[in-house]
């Protein structure tokens, strides 16, 4: 159990972290939390372009929580108001990365790693043929974005999408990503 | 036919549908939650317009800030609609890309969705932002 949250503020800067959390997350939150993450990049001098791309990742990777994550609140509802995970934004040898986790169900993992694995090895160009075919194949239907989210990211990176998935029990699996700026 | 008016929150943009002007603009930002529950108005009022919309210019001003990959799904959707009137009833519509100059993605955006259409007029209009 970490009985002082400074030691919680160490490991996060050891890692560049300048913006984490983790519970809950909403829509409502996430537009706060990215207004203030715009300000501080302004703080920060960084340029017009890098602030967009940054929050671009982090509403994306946000959103994906908000529509994917397995756990959530109230737990076992269907229609629950709130998905968990957890997100941060950091700033590490001269790159922005932001960086998300959320909890997936076993059966997904495969679909997901095989995704995500497809777009590593995809150049720019090929991404954006991928971006473009899965943009109109998917335009007429009710879909969240699902798919589009992980291509937009790999487009935005300048390093290919690295994740990690963790099997927690017989039923979930803990799944992170990392895009660098 | 009712005029269209909505205005913008810090994650939807100021839409204005003038049917008379034969006008619609969508300007700010657009990463709501559900893009399908904020565009539903739009398009319905959009395919009542489109049937009554004769030889006057329809003009399309689009001027995001930033938008997720859902809005660019809805985007598309808008886009071939309005594609489609031009093509089977030569209708005349001019759609309107507004960008941040310094924004490139902003502007490839743009290319890409001129990329996937047939005869819309569509124009790349970079904006120099204070």
């Amino acid at each position: 159990m970490l009985s002082n949250l400074h030691e919680l503020k160490i490991m996060l800067n050891q890692q560049g972290l300048f913006f984490c959390f983790g519970g809950p997350i909403s829509q409502e939150l996430m537009v706060g939390i990215g207004d203030t993450l715009r300000n501080k990049m302004k703080f920060d001098d960084a340029d017009s372009k890098t602030i967009v791309k940054v929050f671009s990742m982090f509403v994306e990777q946000s959103q994906n929580i908000i529509h994917y994550s397995a756990e959530k609140t109230p737990p076992g509802s269907e229609k629950a108001e709130l998905s968990n995970g957890i997100i941060g934004v950091g700033y590490d040898n001269d790159y922005y990365y932001v960086s998300c986790g959320n909890m997936i169900h076993n059966e997904a993992v495969d679909s997901i790693c095989e995704q995500l694995t497809r777009l590593q090895v995809m150049d720019r160009d090929e991404l954006k043929r991928y971006y473009k075919e899965r943009r109109r194949k998917d335009s007429h239907k009710d879909s969240k974005g699902a798919g589009l989210g992980f291509i937009e990211l790999a487009r935005k990176s300048v390093k290919p999408i690295e994740f990690n998935v963790q099997k927690v029990d017989e039923n979930f699996s803990f799944f992170s990503l990392k895009t660098t700026i | 036919m009712e005029n269209l008016n909505i205005k913008a929150t810090k994650h939807t943009p100021e839409v204005t549908f003038d049917v008379d002007k034969h006008f619609l603009e969508l300007k700010g930002e657009c990463y709501p939650e559900n893009i399908t529950n904020f565009t539903i108005p739009i398009f319905k009022l959009l395919k009542v317009y489109l049937q009554h919309l004769e030889k006057q210019t329809f003009t399309v001003n689009v001027e995001f800030i930033y938008f997720n990959s859902s809005s660019s799904k809805m985007l598309l959707d808008l886009f071939d609609i309005l594609d489609k009137e031009v093509v089977n009833y030569k209708k005349n519509i001019v759609v309107n890309w507004i960008y941040n100059v310094e924004d490139e993605d902003a502007e490839e955006y743009g290319e890409e969705f001129e990329e996937e259409l047939e005869s819309l007029t569509f124009n790349l209009v970079s904006k120099k932002y204070l």
